[in-house]
């Protein structure tokens, strides 16, 4: 049963996660990155979008054009629609501490969706502290991102464009590519205005990494409805890594990108806002702790968490001092801030291949050691 | 009023199938041959369900579970390449099997084919009179099936050789069963009119 989303809750959620300072699921006006919403887009049920689109790297029909078959029809990888979980202890019978997860972390707990049941479903249309959800994963990218969906719910395509995953909203139709979280015309509904969805912060880490840190969790159940091998992933491994996602392998299809200022398969955190896109390779950001960029002419900070081994991303308008210290990043005055608690205004930054990145946004700025 | 001849003429087509129906009842009625089509008809069918994904080892290595899916109807759920959905996840010991009704029956068909084939090709060696080479494509007409196998976004066999895909070679892979089929039938007509059962 679909829960309706109040305006009063998503006010309470917004007091609630600025009050917190370290939950990702934002609502109505209290996205990640602090780009101010719209409500219910451009119908009643379609998901919930913002005023301002997200940069696109072509024209939006010529995005439609590029899209390819992955080989699956419409809805042929099924979406997860009615997800059940399990706690750390039972899915620690079945998971490897060196998985990989996604994680969310919300005012109601923690949730992580193991890599290897996203592979062979990509869309996870749940429902977190009461707002719906979708939680998307596509492998031939390697994005993980959290969108909310309102009334309706996501499913897979079918199609790609730069080996991306094409989700659609069953409302309306419409196309969205994930990594552009960006309405195109597509051949289901051709009317479209282009508008972006809102997009909350995942977290790509191992399983031992975000058990330690979020003990309680809840973790998404194999039980999923279906009749899938969950041992098996189709295109290789990340633990160890291989096949598909080994360094140095090809991507499935032709990509948009060709930036070999990185290998393709490369991991970026990358972060993009209507002004622009950044980038920062992870090896580089693992190694140095705190790296300087800039993101539309402005300053930017990308911070690394060692715990979790993921990073985030912050606009440093004033280009305050910060130092990594025992896992903590000190700022001038001393006082210590957990990663992905700093006193900026964090931007929406997720892993991506370095092809995939490069392709959607070939202007972006990239932060690597030579 | 012309006499007529009481055996009916028959078309090449005709011979080929009569040819091959003979052969195939002279092949059932050999143990040795029996043994041949049943070993050849099993082996492809565990190759080719391995190929689609819908075997593995790397179950867990306990007792006999079977999962059922909550929605039957996926079974009829196309996935793409003659892929069809599963309805069940059937693990015993290191293997897990996905219960794919129409994969099932598509891969019992064709590897009866290619059983067939491989019985006829192997009577057609033992047979005194030598039948030629080209006994050896029915084996080779069940390779293009075998590479059909998808994983959810394109096929997996471009990873293993390293191939890119593209919108051309994904719509090319849709007819490798299909092609595999048609190659199969022709092998087995070709082969089976090579066989003499008058001669076993």
């Amino acid at each position: 049963m679909k829960r309706p989303v109040t305006r009063r809750a998503v006010l309470g959620a917004l007091g609630a996660a600025s009050l917190a300072g370290c939950t990702e699921l934002g609502t109505g006006g209290a996205r990640v990155d602090g780009r101010p919403t719209t409500s219910g887009g451009t119908g009643g049920t379609s998901p919930p979008t913002v005023t301002d689109h997200l940069p696109l790297p072509m024209e939006p029909s010529s995005l439609r054009s590029e899209a390819v078959s992955g080989g699956p029809p419409k809805d042929g990888i099924p979406s997860i629609d009615d997800p059940s979980f399990i706690s750390a202890g039972e899915a620690s019978n079945w998971l490897d501490p060196g998985d990989p997860v996604f994680g969310l972390v919300t005012d109601g707990g923690a949730k992580a969706y193991p890599q290897s049941i996203l592979v062979l479903h990509e869309i996870c249309n749940d429902v977190v502290d009461g707002q719906p959800v979708s939680v998307t994963y596509c492998p031939l990218t390697g994005t993980a991102m959290g969108f909310e969906r309102g009334e309706t719910t996501f499913g897979v395509s079918g199609r790609l464009v730069n080996n991306n995953l094409i989700m659609y909203d069953r409302a309306t139709e419409t196309w969205w590519p994930q990594v552009l979280a960006t309405a195109i015309p597509g051949p289901w509904n051709d009317s479209y205005t282009t508008r972006s969805l809102e997009e909350f912060r995942l977290v790509w880490t191992t399983w031992k990494r975000w058990s330690n840190r979020h003990p309680e969790t809840e973790v998404l159940s194999r039980d999923t409805g279906f009749a899938k091998n969950y041992e098996r992933d189709p295109y290789g491994s990340y633990n160890p890594r291989r096949g598909y996602y080994r360094p140095g392998s090809s991507p499935m299809f032709t990509s948009f990108s060709d930036d070999d200022r990185l290998e393709e398969k490369t991991v970026v955190i990358g972060t993009r806002t209507p002004e622009g896109a950044a980038a920062f390779e992870k090896d580089t950001l693992r190694a140095q702790g705190l790296v300087a960029g800039e993101l539309g002419g402005e300053p930017i900070l990308a911070v690394h968490d060692p715990a979790l081994d993921t990073g985030y991303v912050y606009r440093n308008p004033e280009g305050r001092q910060f130092e990594h210290r025992d896992g903590q990043v000190v700022d001038a005055s001393g006082t210590a801030h957990r990663p992905a608690a700093l006193p900026l205004e964090r931007t929406l930054a997720f892993d991506a291949m370095w092809f995939a990145w490069s392709g959607f946004y070939p202007e972006t700025n990239l932060y690597a050691s030579d | 009023m012309p006499a007529t001849d009481p055996t009916p003429a028959v078309t090449g087509d005709e011979g080929a199938l009569a040819g091959t129906a003979a052969a195939l009842r002279a092949a059932a009625g050999r143990w040795d041959s029996s043994a041949v089509f049943l070993l050849a008809t099993v082996g492809y069918l565990v190759v080719y369900l391995a190929t689609v994904g819908d075997l593995a080892l790397f179950g867990s290595g306990g007792a006999l579970t079977v999962r059922v899916a909550d929605d039957l109807s996926r079974a009829l759920t196309g996935l793409g390449f003659f892929r069809f959905g599963a309805i069940a996840v059937v693990t015993v010991g290191p293997v897990t099997y996905l219960l794919s009704p129409l994969n099932l029956l598509l891969a019992l068909f064709l590897a009866g084919l290619v059983g067939a084939n491989v019985a006829l090709t192997y009577l057609g060696l033992i047979q005194p009179r030598a039948c030629g080479l080209e006994s050896s494509t029915g084996i080779l007409a069940g390779l293009p099936a075998l590479l059909s196998g998808a994983a959810c976004c394109g096929p997996t066999i471009l990873l293993v050789v390293g191939i890119q895909a593209s919108a051309t070679l994904v719509t090319g892979f849709q007819l490798l069963v299909p092609v595999a089929v048609a190659m199969l039938v022709a092998s087995l007509l070709l082969v089976g009119r090579q066989v003499d059962p008058a001669l076993l």
